[in-house]
C-alpha cells in the first residue's frame, strides 16, 4: 500500500474523505498599529479585493491582487500581517490576556506572537521560544516589523522551559508537527507514519513541560496543523489522564474533537477540541487546557 | 546610549529615552518596558523595543526607533504615493516628489514620511532643496528603507538586524513587488 493510499484510508476511517483543496491566502489586521477599517480601505485602494473571514475578528481573504500582499508599504510598516487561516484562531481563545505573563513556546516565525502582543495592546509580558538559530531570524524580523515591544525572545528548546525560572498565566503551544497534505503538495511522499509517532512523543514531552510552567488554573492552548489524530486527540487524552489538566471548552469554528480513534475510546471531554477538517482553511486541531490545583 | 543620542541629534532633535531602562546585549541596543524589565531572565536573544545596533563605530538604526524620532519635532519629509513606493524600493528622492518639507540644507539627514505621516525610513539631503531648480535631480539619498525588511530575508541569517551599510544599492523588495 502506498503512504498516500495508507493515510488516505485512515482519515476516511476517521471520518474525512481526502480531497486536495485550494487555501486562500490569508491575512490578519494588526489593530494595535492601525484601525481595521482604514487598513482595509487602504488595501483596497491599492486593487486588492478583500474578503472578511466570517468566524475571525481581524482576518481577511484574499480574493484578488495583482502583486504580494506581502511586499506593500502596509505590510512593511506592520499594518497587518499573513497568517494562514486556521493559525488565526489559536491566540484567540485565551481568556483576559491583557495583564498577564504569556508563554509562547514554539513561536517561529512569529505570526502567533504578534497576534498574542494585539491582543495584549502590546502590554504586559511574552516571552517566546525557539529551537532553531536559523528560525530566530524571521522570529526577530518580523517583531520588528509589526512594532512588538512586550516581547522577549529565547534560542531555547520548549521542553526545557523551566530553566527560565518563571511561571505563566497563558501558555501557547503551536507545536512541532508532522503538517498536512493540504499545506505540503508533497507531504505523501514525504511522511511516514513512524513520523508521526516521532512527533507525538516530543509533543507529549512539550505538554509535560509546559503544564510545569503554568501556574494553577492558567491556560495552555494546544494546537497542531497536523491531521494526525496521534499529534492531537491521542495527546490530549494522554495529557488528561496523565498530567494536571482537563479541557475546557472553547467557542471557535471547526468540528468537535473525536472521542473514538480507530475503536479506542477517549475521554469525552476531548471533544471539546476542535478539529479542523480541509475546506476554508489548512487541517488543524486545536483546543484549551486548564491546568489544576493540586 | 551615547550611539543612540548621537544618532537622534542628526535630525535636530532629542527623544526622552529612560536610561535605566536601555539594556546593551552584545551589539544590539533595546529599551525594556517596565514589566518586562523584571520578570525576564538574562540571556535574551531579543526584547522589547530594538533601537539599533553598533558595528565599529557606525550605529544602524532600527524602524522602531526612527518612528519614536518621526513622533518629535525633527528633521523630515512627506513624499507622494509614487515616490514612497520607489524609496521603499531602495530609490533616491528627486525633488519632484517632495511635498512638504521643514527648511532642510544640503548635508541634513532626514526622516522620509509618506502622506499617512508613517516613517518610511532615512536619507540625506543632496541639495539646498528651496534653491535647487532641476526636478530630476537626486534631492535625497536614501541611506534605510522599510524594503529591508525583506531583503534581509535574503542574507545570512547571523548578520544583525538594522546592519544595511548605507552605500549598498542592490535593493528591491522582492521580484513580486507592486510596480
Amino acid at each position: 500500500m502506498s503512504s498516500e493510499q495508507f493515510f488516505v484510508n485512515r482519515y476516511k476511517k476517521l471520518g474525512w474523505t481526502y480531497r486536495q483543496v485550494k487555501l486562500k491566502q490569508a491575512i490578519r489586521i494588526n489593530t494595535m498599529n492601525a484601525d481595521r477599517d482604514k487598513v482595509v480601505e487602504r488595501l483596497e485602494s491599492l486593487g486588492i479585493v478583500l474578503e472578511k473571514i466570517p468566524f475571525l475578528d481581524d482576518g481577511y481573504w484574499i480574493r484578488k491582487s495583482r502583486f504580494s500582499v506581502g511586499a506593500t508599504a502596509e505590510y512593511l510598516l506592520g499594518l497587518y500581517s499573513i497568517q494562514e487561516t486556521a493559525a488565526q484562531i489559536p491566540a484567540t481563545l485565551f481568556t483576559e490576556l491583557e495583564d498577564k505573563t504569556v508563554l509562547d513556546a514554539c513561536a517561529s516565525p512569529g505570526g502567533k506572537t504578534v497576534q498574542l502582543a494585539n491582543i495584549m495592546k502590546n502590554g504586559s509580558v511574552i516571552v517566546s521560544l525557539e529551537l532553531k538559530q536559523r528560525k530566530m531570524f524571521a522570529l526577530v524580523n518580523q517583531l520588528e516589523r509589526c512594532r512588538v515591544t512586550n516581547t522577549a525572545v529565547y534560542n531555547m528548546d520548549a521542553k526545557e522551559a523551566s530553566k527560565l525560572n518563571m511561571q505563566f498565566d497563558r501558555v501557547l503551544l503551536d507545536v512541532p508537527c508532522s503538517g498536512n497534505p493540504i499545506a505540503d503538495r508533497d507531504w505523501f511522499s514525504k511522511r511516514t507514519i513512524e513520523d508521526v509517532h516521532r512527533n507525538a512523543r516530543r509533543q507529549r514531552q512539550i505538554l509535560a513541560e509546559a503544564v510545569k510552567v503554568t501556574k494553577d488554573g492558567g491556560e495552555i492552548v494546544y494546537a497542531t496543523c497536523s491531521l494526525e489524530p496521534e499529534e492531537n486527540e491521542l495527546n490530549i487524552d494522554w495529557a488528561v489522564a496523565n498530567l494536571q489538566v482537563k479541557v475546557d471548552e472553547i467557542k471557535c469554528h471547526g468540528e468537535k474533537g473525536l472521542t473514538n480513534v480507530f475503536g479506542k475510546q477517549l475521554d469525552l471531554s476531548i471533544q471539546k477540541c476542535r478539529r479542523l477538517w480541509p475546506e476554508q482553511t489548512q487541517g488543524f486541531f486545536v483546543c484549551k487546557l486548564r491546568k489544576q490545583a493540586v | 546610549m551615547k550611539a543612540i543620542n548621537d544618532f537622534v541629534a542628526q535630525f535636530n532633535t532629542s527623544i526622552p529615552l529612560d536610561k535605566s531602562h536601555i539594556v546593551r546585549n552584545r551589539n544590539r541596543y533595546y529599551m525594556l518596558p517596565k514589566n518586562l524589565k523584571q520578570q525576564i531572565p538574562k540571556g535574551f536573544f531579543y526584547a522589547g523595543a530594538y533601537l539599533g545596533a553598533v558595528k565599529g563605530s557606525s550605529f544602524f538604526p532600527s524602524f522602531l526607533l526612527l518612528a519614536m524620532i518621526a513622533e518629535q519635532k525633527a528633521n523630515k519629509l512627506v513624499v507622494d504615493k509614487k515616490t514612497a513606493w520607489l524609496f521603499i524600493c531602495g530609490r533616491d528622492i528627486f525633488k519632484k516628489g517632495i511635498l512638504t518639507e521643514n527648511n532642510l540644507k544640503k548635508g541634513d539627514y532626514v526622516l522620509i514620511l509618506n502622506e499617512h505621516n508613517e516613517c518610511l525610513g532615512f536619507g540625506k539631503i543632496m541639495s539646498n532643496l528651496r534653491e535647487e531648480v532641476d526636478n530630476n535631480k537626486v534631492a535625497v539619498k536614501n541611506i534605510l528603507d522599510l524594503g529591508d525588511f525583506l531583503r534581509r530575508e535574503k542574507r545570512k541569517p547571523q548578520q544583525p538586524q538594522g546592519s544595511k551599510q548605507p552605500q549598498r544599492r542592490d535593493k528591491k523588495p522582492s521580484k513580486s513587488a507592486r510596480k
